[in-house]
């Protein structure tokens, strides 16, 4: 046996993944450093020269990247609050009260066997998740988050919005069809007719609004409605944000309109086939969809990233590190630990079973969160588009919320009143809204 | 005990009750011949001296004997429960004409009787088995029903040992008919 | 003597293949399932229910749903959304219950009965009890009667809190379920308190009941009456306010007075119909004479009848269990029985008025001490065929919505 069959002979397993990983990592990295040193100018230069496909690129990736922790973050909700509503408590295990479950959820969906059902279409099988999830995921490329903030600023930004949704029927029906299976089928057909039943009460009761506004840019709809909460669209177009928000639950299939996924009737509609990552695609995409809606109501009637009033922020907050000179050192040395301390000293004071160490350390890690929570503080008064991000964001989860509150109370109702509600209601609704609007912009621009 | 009604009875249907009338609690009993079922029946249900317009129970017995179809019916005009038994069917080939002619709610009742006894009900739309799998063979409730027997004719027996049947050395079908006092 | 199947070897393949003996192979793939029996149709509705017209086709709600009440498998013929015809499929859940009732004691038949409607129990055992009390002529005293009566009303609030759950459950609400739920847990741990168990019983003894109420039942019980009028209108504004409910329940699924009566149906279903037939006023047992209380009747047929008029029972089962308490005489619990009971041969009848309709036991004794034929009456099994009448004409959605309304439980119909 040679000397190094015999070493690692003795090597333990972590002992062995080590040696094997040392070498592969280091060289990785010199092959990397090298790969940037050389290439790195010619690089920056390229993106240089073309900054709006960069941003393109970097504004699409970001969005991908959202909606998995949008996704999560909905799910957790949709559980927690829906449980309160029931009087159960939800999860509560994984995580702190339960909150990686749905981490854990992603996860277990990831290890399923992936098979397709014999008979089916396997190309249209395997197409239909993703063409759902691309439908909602690229919808959210216009919406704007804050100001600067957003993927796209095109003046049809709208109508963009509404066409790409429209694409998720086709995912639908590929998924109803190829799954080889009279459930699917139905569930699908019901999908189809559903969404394509709302498309026009939600894209006529926006229509009221840009005759207001004159530009179907989302960007621009929330500049206008910037100034105080009376500047909202929702005081100018009540009816017109009543008729958006009721179809936009239907188009989302939440409920009370979400039949296609009834499981007490048709098991689970259209993804009836479908299991482990496939589903988790229709998972993901409902709950983005989720998302979506919401910020289209908050950016279309509620006034986007604004605040409700005027808000003092941001302000201009100056500091500068340097001219403390030898200071700065002092207090790089001396803030963290007397942080430590202070906020270690009463937990070991109050609870005297807990070792001084146990004690440190809490207090090490509650002062890096209070370093953080002002560090966001700072960032919130000085940067505008950190007030816009949380405005938005909150508004947004009001309404998700509210979509989640509306499924834990409301039951379903059955396809041809559903088919009925839309053609008999929301449409002469929407219609009317529109005649109103654009007679009242005719009388008053005289 | 609702004597009035038993006289009622014997007065309209004297010939065609094949036994004396007993009554006993709060339970009048009337045997018929099988043949006699639907004109028994459709006069109690339509007779406005009778008006026995709710079934409350059909269900076969096996007596060790013969076979039998008990009717039990309520009718406001008497505080008793009123039991009609079709006495005298033949064990080996039960026949009696169903009153899923008045009573549609009793198809279902006969699907049981033939699927447990083997009884069958001539008229009834739809006399396949109801609790027992189409392409069984025996009548589970008679009691010449032999469970070994049945068992090792089971589809569902596998090929492992343990999806085998096993049949205790000593089985042997109980005898056919229990002497049994029951008429 | 019967032939015994005698293995030629320790592994046998068998004649026909299985799809579960790994050594076997299917040559042809499986393909579509269509719910067709592999036979020629053997009866005259099956065959007008097999064959397919233009545009019309099967599908299957297998035993495995997650919405039928229990094991029922449901084949349906539907023309695009609308149900053409309908034949449920039974015996997923048939246990034999009355072959096994002949090889017991008439007491272990009676522990056969609990599981039959083990929503509740109680009023599964009870005509079991009377009937065997009136083959063996004992008389039970009344402060068991009493007992019986209040218990088995306790009961029947229990199963129609959980119908209110679950019909709304099948239409789509989440949360009525669980509300329905907190309210039968506790007179659920009521009951446990009374008998011992939180669900099957066991509780009526042949001469009277297991045992005498006592303190922690009657605190319990106390609790829960100063609270429970306000509690359950509380929970039934949850649905009967709710206009989504309200709408798909109302003109579905009307069920006439003649087309009731023809049907054999009884309970709240007939009820629900414009007859007023109940068991305790038509037919009165135990102590029914003696208490006070209406019969609620509704004379649409709809399935918003039905619902409404099973909580009507509840507020009226109220009034009974209250009237049971103030009026509750001293007395022994269980008559005095002896241990082996052997009857004389002959027949009895009793039927009481379950949650669900008139509950039957015929039992027959011939002499012995066990009893000769026990059979049992179920109302789910007779109501059950009313889906395959109501339904056709409706959305596949109303299947479960009318199933749900005739509140079927599957042990019962399969015995």
């Amino acid at each position: 046996m040679s000397v190094v069959g015999s070493t690692w002979g003795r090597l333990t397993p972590p002992g062995k993944a080590l040696a094997i990983a040392l070498p592969v990592l280091t060289a990785l990295s010199i092959g990397l450093l090298a790969v940037v040193v050389l290439l790195g100018p010619a690089v920056v230069t390229f993106l240089g020269d073309n900054l709006p496909l960069v941003r393109f690129v970097v504004a699409a990736t970001a969005v991908l990247l959202l909606t998995i922790p949008t996704a999560f973050l909905i799910i957790y909700m949709e559980m927690k609050v829906i449980a309160f509503m029931n009087l159960r408590i939800g999860p509560d295990r994984v995580g702190p009260y339960g909150s990686a479950l749905s981490v854990v959820h992603g996860l277990k969906v990831l290890a399923k066997e992936d098979f397709t059902p014999t008979g089916a279409d396997r190309i249209v099988f395997t197409w239909a998740p993703v063409v759902v999830f691309l439908a909602s995921v690229m919808s959210l490329l216009v919406i704007p988050f804050a100001p600067g903030l957003f993927g796209q600023d095109f003046n049809i930004a709208l109508l963009y919005f509404f066409a790409i949704g429209g694409l998720s029927v086709v995912g639908l029906l590929m998924a109803g069809w190829a799954s080889f299976n009279k459930y699917s089928l139905l569930g699908g057909l019901r999908s189809a007719a559903q969404v394509i039943s709302y498309e026009i009460p939600l894209t006529l009761s926006v229509v009221g609004l840009i005759i207001l506004a004159g530009t179907m840019s989302l960007n621009r709809l929330v500049l206008d409605q910037s100034g105080s909460i009376l500047d909202w669209f929702v005081f100018r177009q009540p009816l017109g944000a009543l008729i958006f928000f009721i179809a936009a639950t239907a188009e989302a299939n939440r409920t009370p309109f979400d039949l296609t996924e009834a499981d007490s009737e048709i098991v689970a509609g259209f993804a009836t086939e479908y299991s482990g990552m496939r589903f988790g695609f229709f998972f993901f995409a409902e709950y983005v969809n989720v998302f979506i809606i919401s910020a289209l109501t908050v950016t279309l009637f509620f006034g986007g990233w604004n605040a409700p009033f005027d808000w003092p922020f941001p302000v201009a907050v100056s500091l500068d590190p340097a001219s403390l000179g030898i200071w700065l050192l002092v207090l790089v040395a001396v803030v963290p630990v007397a942080g430590t301390l202070f906020f270690a000293a009463p937990l070991w004071v109050a609870n005297s079973r807990l070792p001084a160490w146990q004690a440190l350390v809490i207090g090490f890690v509650l002062f890096n969160l209070a370093v953080v929570a002002v560090g966001l503080g700072l960032a919130f008064v000085s940067f505008d588009w950190v007030v816009g991000l949380a405005w938005f964001f909150l508004k947004t989860y009001v309404f998700v919320y509210t979509f989640v509150w509306m499924r834990g109370t409301l039951p379903r109702v059955r396809i041809d009143q559903l088919m009925n509600f839309a053609w008999k209601w929301l449409l002469p609704a929407s219609l009317l809204n529109l005649f109103v609007t654009a007679l009242a912009v005719v009388i008053l621009a005289k | 005990m609702d004597r009035a009604f038993r006289r009622r009875l014997e007065l309209r249907f004297g010939d065609l009750l094949s036994g004396p009338i007993r009554q006993r609690h709060d339970e009048t009993e009337i045997r018929i011949a099988p043949a006699d079922v639907p004109e028994v029946m459709r006069t109690l249900h339509d007779d406005p001296a009778f008006r026995f317009e709710f079934l409350a129970d059909l269900c076969g017995i096996d007596t060790g004997r013969t076979m039998q179809v008990a009717y039990h019916l309520w009718s406001e005009t008497t505080p008793d429960w009123l039991r009609v038994i079709a006495d005298g069917l033949s064990r080996d080939e039960p026949r009696v004409p169903s009153v899923t002619f008045l009573w549609k709610g009793a198809e279902w009742m006969e699907r049981e009787a033939y699927d447990m006894f083997g009884i069958v009900f001539e008229g009834n739309r739809d006399l396949r088995r109801i609790y027992m799998p189409p392409d069984y063979r025996s009548f589970p409730l008679r009691k010449d029903f032999f469970i070994a027997d049945d068992a090792a004719r089971s589809p569902g027996a596998g090929v492992r040992p343990m999806e085998r049947t096993h049949v205790p050395a000593n089985a042997a079908p109980g005898g056919v008919v229990r002497h049994s006092k029951v008429d | 003597m019967p032939t015994r199947h005698e293995p030629a070897a320790p592994y046998e393949i068998p004649a026909h293949p299985s799809a579960d003996d790994p050594r076997v192979t299917l040559e042809e793939q499986l393909g579509v399932f269509e719910p067709i029996p592999p036979y020629p149709p053997r009866t005259e509705r099956e065959a007008e229910f097999y064959t397919l017209r233009d545009g019309e086709m099967f599908i299957n709600m297998g035993p495995q749903h997650p919405s039928t009440h229990g094991v029922l498998r449901v084949v349906l013929k539907l023309n695009g959304e609308q149900v053409v015809d309908l034949d449920p499929v039974l015996g997923y859940l048939h246990r034999g219950v009355e072959k096994l009732c002949e090889n017991a004691d008439f007491h272990q038949a009676i522990c056969y009965m609990d599981p039959l409607e083990y929503v509740s129990s109680l009023f599964c055992e009870w005509p079991a009890v009377i009937a065997f009390e009136k083959l063996l002529d004992v008389q039970v005293p009344r402060r068991a009667e009493y007992i019986r009566v209040l218990s088995t009303e306790l009961n029947r609030v229990a199963s129609h809190a959980l119908f209110m759950g679950w019909m709304a459950l099948d239409l789509g609400g989440l949360t009525p379920i669980l509300y329905s739920f907190i309210e039968r847990d506790e007179i659920v741990e009521m009951l446990a308190a009374l008998t011992g168990q939180r669900m099957l019983f066991n509780y009526f003894r042949i001469g009277g009941v297991n045992g005498d109420l006592n303190h922690e039942f009657m605190s319990r019980l106390g609790d829960w009456m100063s609270r429970a009028t306000e509690q359950i209108e509380a929970n039934l504004t949850l649905l009967n306010e709710n206009e989504i409910f309200v709408r798909r329940m109302r003109g579905l699924g009307v069920l006439d007075r003649e087309t009731a009566l023809r049907m054999a149906v009884s309970g709240p279903n007939l009820r629900a119909s414009g007859v007023p037939f109940d068991v305790r006023r038509a037919h009165p047992y135990s102590v029914f004479p003696e208490l006070e209380f209406d019969i609620p009747t509704r004379q649409e047929g709809d399935c918003l009848a039905r619902y409404l008029l099973r909580m009507d029972e509840i507020r009226q089962s109220l009034r009974i269990i209250d009237q049971c308490l103030h009026e509750m005489p001293d007395g022994p619990v269980m008559a005095r029985v002896p241990r082996l009971l052997r009857a004389r041969p002959g027949r009895a009848f009793a039927a009481v008025e379950g949650p669900r309709g008139l509950y039957g036991v015929h039992a027959i004794s011939d002499g012995t001490d066990q009893p000769f034929r026990m059979r049992i009456h179920d109302p789910s099994f007779v109501n059950l065929q009313l889906v395959p009448l109501l339904m056709p004409g409706n959305l596949v959605a109303d299947t479960m919505a009318i199933m749900a309304s005739l509140d079927p439980i599957m042990g019962g119909i399969d015995k």
